[in-house]
């Protein structure tokens, strides 16, 4: 451990009025936007599931559980992952930092993977799609935008990853990957409240 | 704004105390981890229980805010940071729960039930009637 983890406080910044880092402020204030923008979706869902139109297929003959549960795991272990990469650079240690991003990286990975293989199942085998119900409307859009999170979260963990190459990264700079798994958590309890309102729901 | 920058300041309980809190996180998160882990085995099982619907529902919904809460008070920090931290974060939360449970409680009412899945049920209905 460097000398300088036993100075740098992590949590507070006394060099702002708030005393909390302005990056991680508007992190929280965007998560903040973000989980309305989630609410409403998740919402739309629940509610065409109140009043499914006639003819519609049943969610539960079309979802697969096992996979959705395995997808569950592998998130949760990537944010388990993401929390020891702060740790590490709030640590100074660069070494443990990437490996920590390569397998949060990695367990994104396979979540799109699971998700990839999940809408190819819908649309090709069970024959459901964005535009032939209600269901396949609000679920394709929700657990899309979800997806889109997570790729962008990829794409984020990537560019750090290559940026802690450069020799740039310090632990003076624990906040700009701090705020990075901020975003990544947040992806990880959109996905336990749609685990169980869009998923678990459908099995009661 | 930032102000200009200014020497780091360790935190007011000490830098030894702090120490001891960063080192200590490393099998916080590992317990963390693996509690959600068991709590999400749990929430597989309950749906198959043969109990009454509502009680798997809260049960289910019991669980999930376990999880949410631990993700957000351990892994992104909440519990360590500034109260402020955690306040905007329940602002956005708070209205996005209330946004839910509004859309819900109106469109969950007989009034605003779609036409043509109230034609649909209306033949049940009226054989039941009978």
């Amino acid at each position: 451990m460097s000398t300088a983890a036993a100075t740098i406080d992590h949590h507070h910044d006394a060099s702002t009025s708030t005393g909390i880092p302005n990056k991680k402020l508007l992190m929280w204030a965007f998560l903040a936007s973000d989980c309305m923008f989630f609410g409403c979706l998740i919402s739309t869902h629940l509610i065409y599931r109140l009043h499914p139109p006639p003819g519609t297929l049943p969610a539960k003959q079309v979802f697969s559980i096992e996979l959705t549960s395995f997808s569950t795991f592998i998130l949760l272990m990537s944010s388990l992952m993401m929390a020891l990469a702060v740790n590490a650079i709030q640590k100074g240690n660069l070494k443990s930092l990437r490996w920590s991003l390569l397998t949060t990286i990695l367990f994104g990975c396979i979540f799109l993977g699971c998700q990839v293989y999940e809408f190819r199942e819908f649309v090709f085998v069970k024959h459901l799609t964005i535009t032939n119900s209600i269901l396949g409307t609000t679920f394709f859009t929700l657990t899309g935008t979800h997806g889109l999170h997570v790729l962008i979260g990829v794409i984020w963990l990537s560019s750090m990853l290559i940026y802690s190459f450069t020799g740039r990264l310090s632990e003076k700079d624990a906040i700009d990957v701090e705020s990075m798994g901020l975003y990544w958590h947040f992806v990880d309890i959109v996905w336990i409240v749609i685990f169980t309102a869009v998923y678990l729901l459908e099995y009661l | 704004m930032s102000a200009p920058a200014e020497p780091v300041v360790p935190s007011p309980s000490g830098p030894s105390d702090h120490n001891v809190v960063e080192q200590g996180k490393f099998w916080i998160y590992i317990q963390i981890a693996m509690l959600l882990a068991v709590i999400t085995g749990l929430e597989l099982v309950t749906v198959y229980l043969p109990f009454l619907k509502w009680l798997l529902v809260t049960v289910l919904v019991v669980l999930s805010t376990v999880k949410f809460m631990f993700v957000i008070f351990y892994f992104m920090h909440l519990r360590w940071d500034k109260a402020f931290c955690t306040i905007l974060f329940f602002i956005g939360l708070v209205l996005a729960g209330g946004t839910m449970w509004a859309l819900l409680q109106l469109f969950g009412a007989d009034a605003s039930k779609p036409l043509s899945s109230a034609m649909a049920e209306a033949p049940a209905a009226l054989v039941q009637a009978a």
